[in-house]
């Protein structure tokens, strides 16, 4: 693991950091908790650039419709933080929460969860359900995309040898939307099996946007356009939701493993859809 | 390459394999009750404070620890002054096989450092990390309580001396 690392970078600003990673003739990786990196078995990096000192990428803070969340964040910080309300807020804390353990909490960041994606990576879906952009930082030059592009073109390919994320910006809802996010794992600090995350916004009683995210039970963080369709548009009544979480559980490209059969995940993930957005359809009424 | 920390309020320069992982560095110099237990961040053995927060050290790269403080259980106490968590630990029956011990103290240490009021909740959330084979738990969130309590009341009577 990491046999050719040679030294770590302790760079103080994005500027500086970004200065590293664009180093010629040294394959550089960026760090942060370092959770995935230690566990990695890549053996051509030489050079870790260790983020988690840049002050200017670690906060939570809301401007007017916005949280914005510093790529280094711990998700502890989530998982604790009192500013975050209402159904953004409370989705993100809740799912972070549920990842892993309060020491690994510590180590785990907001854009650690988007730089290395994993089927286990539990915020992704989240931030696809809620529409979230990523800013991405080039030294001083910046680009805020959906997070959904990032995650389907894959990070590695997405972002410049020397961009690195900065930040999750998160829409703030209001009342008339509601969010949930439920896990399926073996043990609550077990590698999650099945992740749904889903959004429903309310407009004169009919949902005006859905949005179903999923996330271990297929490769990588995906939303199912085909299961939201269905909603948008129709009044919500139960039927409608079974049949979204039908669609869903039909569309999902389900990953193998052996914690369970294909065949077993896509009835749960049947089942979690439907209990999902009918917790997020409670949300969005009061 | 070199490495510059601060291990329980002493400065070090330990000479360190790049790609070292913390729990390995620490035990080399000789803080032995950090544990190597799973090495891949599940049970909490190996826990340490890193600049205040508790951290699995068989998962972080020692080199992201320069410049950190760090704290082990060496740093808490030791047998003739133990801290009031570990006088809990032993008095409560929360010691057995001893292994999950160093990083359980640390992981309760660091909930009372930021909440000296916690409630049994608490405690569950904050130790939700170390796994623990021999007690089944009860005793230990026990434990942390009375040490809680145990802190209280020495504060108050040494604030009464002064």
């Amino acid at each position: 693991m990491l046999k050719k690392l040679t030294q770590f970078y302790y760079p103080e600003t994005i500027e500086e950091a970004c200065k590293y990673l664009g180093k010629k003739g040294e394959k550089t990786a960026v760090v942060a908790g370092g959770t995935s990196e230690a566990l990695r078995q890549d053996n051509s990096i030489e050079a870790l650039v260790d983020i988690s000192r840049v002050k200017e990428l670690n906060y939570i803070r809301k401007d007017s419709s916005i949280y914005r969340i510093g790529a280094t964040t711990p998700i502890q910080d989530i998982y604790k933080c009192s500013d975050l309300k209402g159904p953004s807020g409370e989705i993100l804390k809740y799912t972070a929460g549920k990842i892993g353990s309060t020491l690994l909490r510590n180590s785990i960041t907001a854009g650690g969860n988007l730089a290395a994606i994993f089927p286990w990576s539990d915020l992704p879906p989240v931030y696809l359900a809620l529409d979230a952009e990523v800013v991405l930082r080039k030294g001083k030059p910046k680009r805020t995309v959906p997070v959904e592009n990032l995650i389907n073109e894959r990070p590695n390919k997405f972002l410049g040898e020397n961009e690195i994320i900065a930040e999750i910006a998160v829409p703030v809802y209001g009342k008339g939307t509601g969010t949930s996010f439920v896990k399926f794992a073996k043990t609550a600090n077990d590698y999650s099996m099945i992740t749904v995350a889903t959004r429903v916004t309310l407009k004169s009683g009919k949902i005006e946007q859905a949005r179903i995210a999923l996330n271990a039970v297929t490769i990588s963080p995906v939303r199912i356009k085909d299961a939201e369709k269905i909603l948008e548009g129709q009044k919500p009544t139960s039927d409608l939701i079974a049949e979204a979480a039908a669609k869903t559980a039909e569309k999902a490209e389900i990953r193998k493993d052996f914690r369970a059969s294909k065949e077993y995940k896509r009835e749960v993930l049947e089942v979690l859809v439907r209990r999902s957005l009918e917790e997020a359809l409670e949300m969005a009424k009061k | 390459m070199k490495l510059n920390t601060r291990i329980n309020g002493k400065d070090y320069c330990l000479e360190i394999n790049p790609n070292a992982m913390l729990v390995d560095v620490l035990r080399q110099a000789g803080l032995k009750s950090v544990k190597f237990g799973c090495g891949e961040g599940s049970c909490g053995c190996c826990a340490v404070m890193i600049d205040g927060k508790p951290r699995n050290s068989c998962i972080t790269l020692a080199g992201l620890a320069e410049g950190a403080e760090i704290l082990t259980v060496e740093g808490m106490g030791n047998p003739q002054e133990p801290h009031a968590l570990q006088q809990a630990f032993v008095d409560s029956g929360s010691t057995q096989c001893g292994y999950c011990n160093p990083g359980s103290l640390i992981a309760a240490k660091a909930l009372l450092d930021s909440n000296p009021n916690p409630s049994a909740e608490d405690v569950k959330d904050a130790l939700d990390g170390n796994l623990c084979r021999c007690t089944g738990y009860v005793k230990r969130i026990d434990a942390v309580l009375s040490a809680a309590k145990a802190m209280k009341k020495s504060k108050k009577t040494s604030r009464g001396k002064k």
